[in-house]
């Protein structure tokens, strides 16, 4: 079971990761014309990917809850022991940099609002920089330390 | 309910909550996963390690919510400035990358 939530958590977390990325890209890098694979990848309407940003947020962020307590009981106490410390620090500041990120999904939401609101656009350009860095972040250290050491 | 004053006010106060939290360890409630028992608020570990990061975000989502509501009032008539919902979160993640730093200089 445990497995089968970690395999469902990694797929959430692929599934987050393109759309915060069409976004962040979107708002930081915008293109007119959807030519060729660059411009196509940036050319989205960022907005569109806000209520599936959160709704996959909270999923994953709630499925990575349930499987960290046979992490805590497995995975961290295989890497103190070995004294990997910085792959154990690594997932420290993903549980960090995760949380807090899930502090600011209201305001996230709400900056990301239909219609656009002109005056919030560093708003929406830096709360999803923040979230695209924390998923990334916690994407690759998740899937490092389940290669270190797994669950089972 | 005027989302443009709260939500900047919850992200600020929740960041900042869970940095004081995380390094007192004020957590909520405590999770004992070996023998699969919750504790209310800060408790020792009971056989085998004790799991705070639940309580740690318990903790700042009740003083997050409180703190809100309680500046509604007294915001009434002020704007809130957008940027602090942001560079709150921000401050936060770059204090942890501080405060963590030595699990990468053992």
């Amino acid at each position: 079971m445990v497995v089968f939530l970690l395999i469902l958590h990694g797929l959430c977390a692929v599934a987050l990761l393109g759309a915060i990325t069409h976004q962040t890209m979107a708002a930081w890098w915008p293109a007119r014309k959807a030519v060729g694979f660059t411009p196509s990848f940036r050319a989205v309407q960022g907005a569109k990917f806000t209520n599936a940003i959160v709704i996959l947020f909270i999923i994953t962020f709630i499925l990575g809850a349930v499987i960290y307590p046979p992490y805590r009981l497995n995975g961290r106490t295989y890497l103190e022991t070995m004294r990997m410390w910085s792959v154990n620090g690594s997932f420290e500041l993903k549980e960090q940099f995760l949380a807090i990120g899930l502090g600011m999904l209201p305001f996230y939401w709400h900056v990301w609002r239909q219609s656009l609101d002109d005056t919030l656009a560093l708003a929406r350009k830096m709360t999803s920089a923040l979230l695209f860095f924390a998923v990334w972040f916690g994407f690759i250290t998740g899937h490092v330390v389940n290669n270190v050491k797994g669950l089972m | 309910m005027n989302l443009a004053r709260i939500t900047p006010i919850f992200s600020a106060v929740f960041a900042i909550a869970y940095v004081i939290a995380e390094q007192n360890n004020l957590a909520l409630f405590t999770y004992h996963p070996r023998i699969n028992e919750w504790g209310f608020l800060t408790e020792a570990p009971r056989n085998g390690p004790g799991m705070y990061w639940f309580g740690w975000i318990g903790s700042s989502l009740a003083v997050a919510t409180a703190l809100t509501a309680l500046s509604v009032p007294i915001l009434r008539q002020r704007s809130v400035p957008s940027i602090i919902g942001w560079v709150s979160p921000l401050i936060c993640m770059v204090l942890f990358v501080y405060l963590l730093r030595a699990f990468f200089f053992r």
